[in-house]
């Protein structure tokens, strides 16, 4: 039986964040805030170059300017690394080949930044321009004559393409023939990029002596770096790397910095300190993680590295570009039959998560509807520019657009109202979708029940004045993936736990937090578990010396995992403390209450004593107190077939929402006035937390749909592969004054393997944000809006069109 | 640091602060790596974000195209001077309260652009919070709990008289 | 970070000094008020002078103030000062309004009224940082040799993109200078060349100290709409300045001055309007025709990255835009 809300103390009640405070008051530490003695500053050297080989590096004048410390080039790293195991295609700094404008050749390490920038002007690199691939449609007709972006892997294929995954489920064919409406469409959803305001950063130590002495990455006085370790190199057996990162995996970094600069894992220590915002932009190690390393490696001393604004743009990771192509068939009621989809996906110089990016363009689809038949074709190709890769919901927001546009068509070839078209459609819950993915909970029709009652849906759909209109859109997303990033059969998430006698709690946990409140959520655990109040609970995280391992901030996985792991660890305690207490009052354990720093007696709760008594009580029954928690998915959840593991979710969240406009015909600018966000969360552990995640997301969804566009320069303006304007200024982010009014509304649907019944917030809702204003735009004024960003001179050049053609108007009921 | 050329006297958050720094470093450069405050926070370095804004003679201010002696002898407050010994401005209490620093990174520059609001207005329009805000990018929270805990910290500080 | 290049920081407490420290540094040296379009430059290495010189404190440059029948504003009075200040906003409220929509807030608390009129031209292929215009082979503006906007051309076309500067020359507002050659005025009308490297007549070792705007006893009214892509922070793609002298009727127009910009590397004064309003109400008709006019002299270029047929199609909306404002 699900707890009722009132049988918690903690969960679902809002509460601070436990380094709430220490963000406000400015104490918070972020990467670039720490800074450790002797510290030098590195830069890392780019190419200019779209594609080109390397043909000569000379470091000696920078490696001779004063105030240099150290240099280091492709030729000190020559390991290749990747997120994905078996697509590993980068080189910490260029080998032979650099492959975008921004690709990293050479780093510097000298005493300061000014240094540091003045040495890279020094190194001369002589490159041989090679063609470049600019688009996937030139990528793809490539037939060999000039180097592929990667060398293809067997002879007669196409290098440029990273990835190829056809897949079909159902008669597809035969059930778009005897569908009574078929839709057919072209979409296409331009690259955008993460934007933490927070730039990455890293900092490298070596000490050439080991690790026996450790503080907390205090490194203790002779550890200052004096300059005699120089050029001594990693010295095997013996020394010890750490380097704190702005990272969203510190887990996976850990692995690589061993792998790739050959030390034993045991002898590396990663510190990821608060995080800016990350939203999949730090998801992977990037080059200056290999470079602090390194170069604290070479110098003996601490190396910084922070990236410049534009740098970010560069390093990039974000949502890939696709060329859609959709045909959508249903019967006459709107049931469907069969959806077909063929996907380009624009990858950019690097396969970074392309593999499983290519996968979930087709693989996250198959919910919140039942679909009879569908198949999907997608091609991931690589192009000479930055690295696309996991952008809040990864892979599945540009197919997910796409396809509830397909919806609101069908709805209107039909006669359907779209919020009904959606409810006739739904999948259902404990139920399997047609590629075999199991789905438990599920309240995707009570989100469409809020958004259509929360934003008079009735009285706005078509019915609204010419210029104003409301659209819906639903979706669905994974809370966590059942496979770790590389095959192994150790736990996904773990938390340890301690309590001692002075009543405080301390939880050791490996999970990235990086705004979206997971240390707190442990904490809200540990609290409603053990009946401590808040402040009595420490979480010590981010470091991989004496955290438990977690794969990293990721497809949502961290509640889930990370709250199941520490239930697990807090129950084991608080059995051991209610046995200890039960003894002491001569009472059965189930009947000791813990809550509210008291234990308590539950037939009679004026018998009670505080939780540090019963510590104390359990300390001396069982000896020092720790528990551990920890968290793995269960394997049955999918199909048995090449892929079907890709997608696979131990739960899947659903969201609903509803978007109004108003769009100036003169102008094409679209203004969104509201978003209605209906969200099934399982159980919101924290609603604050929540509705943080809800309108954060349908923030950052607007924000796609409206304005944002990672795009480059091509031959006919200034050099090919250029980013179009790598700054905070160029590439334009939603201010206070563009932002539409969101409303949260949180659906709880308890899920059965999710702790408390919680799942995931933090990227399902953005999904529908993009195709509820695409369907809003279409009701305000008729217009299809297909390609994105829906920006103010696109939307008017659609709205020319339909005036020539004559379909400026309110569709039709 | 490159080498000090200068000597600067900031009045820092109520203190008086002499800080020797090169002459092309920026407000935030000194405060960040001269003086180790570190709330400031650099998103872009050049005045698109808002993340490194702090309080010059009261007025909202981009520390990062600053030019440090044009601060010298300036009143400065950042977000490490906005609360006082017995407790946190109204302003972070509830933003801790309202969830409004998700990642936190925003956070500096946004109290001290609400900071400069609420000392001009303890009853400003959510309107007026908007335009107060819209030199501050946020990335994490679409605006909304911020909003609200600025609200909240105008109720607060009216209540309070 | 971006660092910025090393300089030496002058605060002059006066006008004569500053012009001193101007012409002692002739050729290494440049004025900075508030610093927010040259800070973000030199960052960009697009300038490196050896030595910046302040204009803030300066007491000649401050002050707005109302004389001999004008309203003068000192040139280091910040854009939050203008768009605030009573008599601005009584006496000449398109200006406030201008002001008001330059950049964010925190920008106007430092940016300046003379900063604003002496803006640099901006590009899409100028305005990045050094390692980028490496990357593309620099432009004629700044260490290269082609234009990457007209291709061919030995012209820089780079983009005039201050907000107050139409406001001001529709207002008949005269720039004063002071330099080594003692002082000069300048309606702002005529202060602007169509040259994307350097677009004003000021000469180096010029300071503007100040604008005065003649406020004249008659029937003005003016108006301003910008064009940008977000709500905040964003340059104009578009300005348009419009104001009109109604006879004592109240309704007909006397005259008429429309100026826009953001396209090419000055402010555009409309031309041809006159004969189309003069004498006539500013009834739709008109205002349409006026709109038209407008279309057909202005041609956007790709100096700035968004689509310029556009931004063209957008002039006649904003500049009726513009005209409904001053019709309300
Ligand atoms: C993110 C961002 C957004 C912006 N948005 C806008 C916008 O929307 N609209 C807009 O108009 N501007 C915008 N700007 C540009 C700039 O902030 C303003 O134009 C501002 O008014 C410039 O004034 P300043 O005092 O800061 O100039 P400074 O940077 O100090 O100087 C600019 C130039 O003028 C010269 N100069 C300054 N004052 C004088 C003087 N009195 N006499 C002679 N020469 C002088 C300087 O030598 C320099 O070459 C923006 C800037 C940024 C960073
Ligand atoms: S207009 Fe041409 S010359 Fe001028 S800045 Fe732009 S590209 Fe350079
Ligand atoms: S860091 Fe100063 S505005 Fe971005
Ligand atoms: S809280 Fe992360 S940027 Fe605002």
């Amino acid at each position: 039986m699900a707890k009722s809300q009132s049988d918690f103390h903690f969960i679902g009640k809002p509460q601070r964040k436990i380094e709430g405070l220490e963000k406000s008051s400015g104490r918070a530490l972020y990467a670039d805030d720490i800074r450790l003695p002797g510290m030098l500053h590195g830069k890392i050297l780019r190419s200019p170059y779209p594609h080109a080989r390397i043909v000569s590096i000379d470091t000696s004048a920078a490696e001779a300017l004063e105030g240099v410390h150290g240099v280091v080039t492709g030729r000190d790293m020559p390991t290749t690394y990747g997120i994905i195991p078996w697509t590993p295609d980068e080189y910490p700094l260029a080998l032979d080949r650099v492959r975008y404008v921004g690709d990293g050749v050479a780093a510097v390490a000298a005493v300061d930044e000014d240094t540091a920038i003045r040495a890279l002007d020094l190194i001369r690199v002589e490159y041989e321009e090679l063609p470049a691939f600019p688009d996937p449609v030139s990528a793809l007709r490539a037939d060999g004559s000039t180097p592929y972006v990667h060398d293809a892997e067997k002879e007669g294929r196409n290098g440029n393409v990273t990835k190829h995954v056809h897949m079909e489920f159902g008669d597809v064919d035969g059930l778009m023939e005897t569908s009574e409406v078929v839709v057919e469409g072209e979409y296409f959803f331009e690259g955008t990029t993460h934007t933490p305001i927070e730039p990455h950063c890293a900092i490298g130590l070596w000490q050439p002596d080991g690790s026996r002495r450790d503080g907390l990455g205090e490194p203790t006085r002779d550890e200052r770096g004096d300059g005699t370790g120089a050029d001594s190199g990693p010295r095997t057996g013996s020394g010890k790397l750490t380097v704190w990162s702005a990272t969203q995996v510190p887990h996976y970094l850990h692995r690589e910095l061993a792998r790739v600069l050959d030390v034993d894992p045991a002898r590396v220590r990663v510190i990821q300190p608060l995080v800016g915002g990350a939203f999949g932009g730090k998801s992977e190690p990037f080059d200056l993680e290999f470079c602090v390393a390194k170069l604290a490696m070479k110098t003996g001393r601490p190396v910084k590295i922070l990236y410049t604004r534009e740098e970010v743009f560069y390093a990039h990771r974000g949502r890939h570009p696709f060329h859609m192509r959709y045909r959508t068939g249903c019967d006459t009621g709107g049931r469907l039959k069969s959806v077909d989809a063929e996907i380009v996906l624009d990858g950019g110089a690097y396969a970074s998560f392309g593999l499983v990016t290519t996968y979930y363009s087709g693989q996250l689809l198959c919910a919140p509807y039942a679909m009879p038949a569908y198949r999907f074709d997608s091609t991931r190709v690589y192009t000479n520019k930055p690295a696309c890769g996991p952008k809040r919901g990864h892979g599945s927001v540009q197919p997910r657009f796409a396809f509830e546009v397909q919806m609101d068509k069908l709805a209107e070839r039909v006669g359907l109202d779209p919020v009904d078209m959606r409810r006739i459609n739904f999948i259902g819950e404990n139920t399997r979708t047609v590629n075999e993915l199991r789905i438990t909970s599920n309240g995707f029709l009570e989100c469409l029940d809020a958004v259509e009652r929360a934003s008079g849906w009735r009285d706005k759909f078509r019915k609204l004045p010419f210029g104003r209109g409301v659209g819906v859109a639903g979706s669905t997303y994974i809370s966590g993936t059942n496979y770790p990033i590389y095959p192994n059969r150790m736990p996904q998430s773990a938390v340890q736990m301690q309590i001692d006698r002075s009543g405080r709690v301390a939880v050791f946990s490996g999970a990235s937090e990086i705004g979206q409140g997971c240390d707190s959520v442990v904490a809200y655990v540990a609290a409603e578990e053990l009946g401590v109040p808040l402040e009595h609970v420490r979480v010590y995280r981010g470091d991989t010396d004496f955290t438990p391992v977690d794969l990293g901030a990721y497809s949502s996985r961290v509640t889930f995992m990370l709250g199941n792991a520490a239930i697990q660890a807090a129950r084991k305690l608080r059995q051991m403390v209610q046995q200890a207490v039960a003894e002491e009052w001569d009472v059965k354990p189930g009947e000791v209450l813990l809550a509210g720093g008291r234990a308590m007696w539950a037939p009679d709760t004026e018998r009670q004593m505080s939780t540090r008594e019963a510590f104390n009580l359990a300390e001396a029954k069982f000896g020092t107190l720790g528990a551990r928690g920890w968290y793995d998915t269960p394997k049955d959840v999918h199909g048995d077939y090449r892929g079907g593991t890709i997608g696979a979710s131990p739960a899947y969240s659903f969201t609903a929402h509803v978007a109004e406009v108003e769009v100036d015909v003169e102008t094409g600018f679209v203004d969104v006035k509201k978003i209605w966000v209906a969200h099934d969360c399982g159980r919101a552990l924290n609603p604050v937390l929540v509705e943080g995640q809800m309108e954060g997301s349908a923030y950052m969804g607007f924000a796609e749909a409206l304005m944002e566009e990672q795009v480059f320069k091509d031959t006919d303006h200034g050099r090919a592969g250029l980013h179009d304007g790598p700054s905070l200024l160029d590439y334009r982010i939603p201010t206070s004054m563009d932002t539409p009014e969101l409303e949260s509304l949180i659906i709880e649907s308890i899920d059965p393997e999710g702790p408390y019944g919680a799942k995931e917030a933090g990227e399902g809702p953005l999904h529908p944000s993009i195709p509820a204003i695409a369907n809003a735009i279409y009701d305000a004024v008729g217009v299809r809006m297909d390609r994105l960003p829906f920006s103010p001179p696109a939307v008017w050049r659609e709205i020319q069109a339909a005036r020539g053609a004559g379909t400026l108007r309110k569709p039709p009921c | 640091m490159p080498p000090a050329t200068e000597i600067v006297t900031l009045m820092v958050n109520g203190d008086r602060r002499e800080v020797g720094v090169p002459g092309h470093y920026t407000l935030l450069e000194a405060l960040r790596y001269g003086l180790g405050l570190t709330g400031s926070k650099q998103g872009c370095d050049k005045g698109d974000c808002g993340a490194c804004t702090v309080l010059m003679d009261g007025e909202p201010t981009l520390s990062c195209i600053t030019p440090i002696r044009e601060a010298d002898g300036r009143r400065i407050v950042t977000v490490e001077g906005l609360g006082t010994a017995r407790g946190p401005h109204p302003l972070q209490d509830e933003f801790d309260l309202h969830g409004a620093a998700q990642c936190g990174f925003c956070t500096p520059g946004i109290l001290c652009s609400a900071a400069a609001l609420l000392a001009r207005s303890t009853n400003p329009s959510r309107e007026e919070i908007r335009e107060a805000l819209s030199g501050n990018l946020c990335r994490c929270t679409g605006y909304t709990k911020i909003y609200e805990a600025v609200e909240a910290a105008a109720a607060r500080m009216r209540d309070n008289g | 970070m971006l660092r910025l290049p090393p300089f030496s920081y002058h605060r002059p407490a006066t006008l004569d000094e500053a012009v001193s420290l101007l012409g002692e540094h002739a050729g290494d040296v440049l004025p900075v008020a508030g610093g927010t379009d040259l800070i973000p430059n030199m960052k960009h290495r697009l300038f490196e002078p050896g030595h910046l010189v302040a204009l803030r404190g300066i007491a000649e440059l401050s002050g707005i103030r109302r004389e001999n029948g004008c309203l003068r504003i000192g040139a280091a009075e910040t854009l939050a000062s203008v768009a605030r200040d009573a008599d601005v906003k009584k006496h000449v409220p398109s200006l406030a309004d201008a002001a008001a929509h330059v950049a964010g807030p925190q920008i106007r608390n430092a940016a300046t009224l003379g900063g604003n009129l002496c803006l640099e031209t901006r590009c899409t292929y100028y305005n990045q940082t050094a390692f980028w215009r490496g990357a593309l082979g620099y432009c004629l503006k700044k260490d290269g040799t082609v234009c990457h906007v007209t291709k061919v051309g030995k012209k820089c076309v780079a983009a005039h993109s201050a907000d107050t500067p139409p406001v001001l020359m529709t207002l008949d507002a005269v720039a004063v200078l002071e330099g080594p050659r003692g002082r000069r005025e300048i309606p702002v009308r005529d202060f602007f060349v169509a040259d994307g490297i350097a677009n004003t007549r000021r000469e180096t070792g010029e300071i503007v100290i100040e604008v005065r705007i003649p406020l004249e006893s008659s029937s003005r009214r003016a108006a301003y709409a910008k064009l940008r892509q977000r709500n905040a922070i964003d340059f104009p793609l578009l300005t348009v300045a419009v104001s009109v002298d109604l006879e004592d009727d109240g309704s007909t127009v006397r005259s008429i001055t429309g100026v826009v910009t953001a396209l090419g590397s000055r402010p555009r004064e409309l031309s041809g309007w006159g004969e189309v309003a003069e004498g006539h109400a500013l009834d739709e008709d008109v205002v349409w025709e006026l709109a038209e006019r407008a279309y057909k002299q202005c041609h956007p270029l790709e100096n700035i990255i968004v689509d310029p047929d556009w931004r063209r199609a957008m002039v006649p909306v904003y500049v009726r835009r513009a005209l409904e404002k001053l019709r309300a």
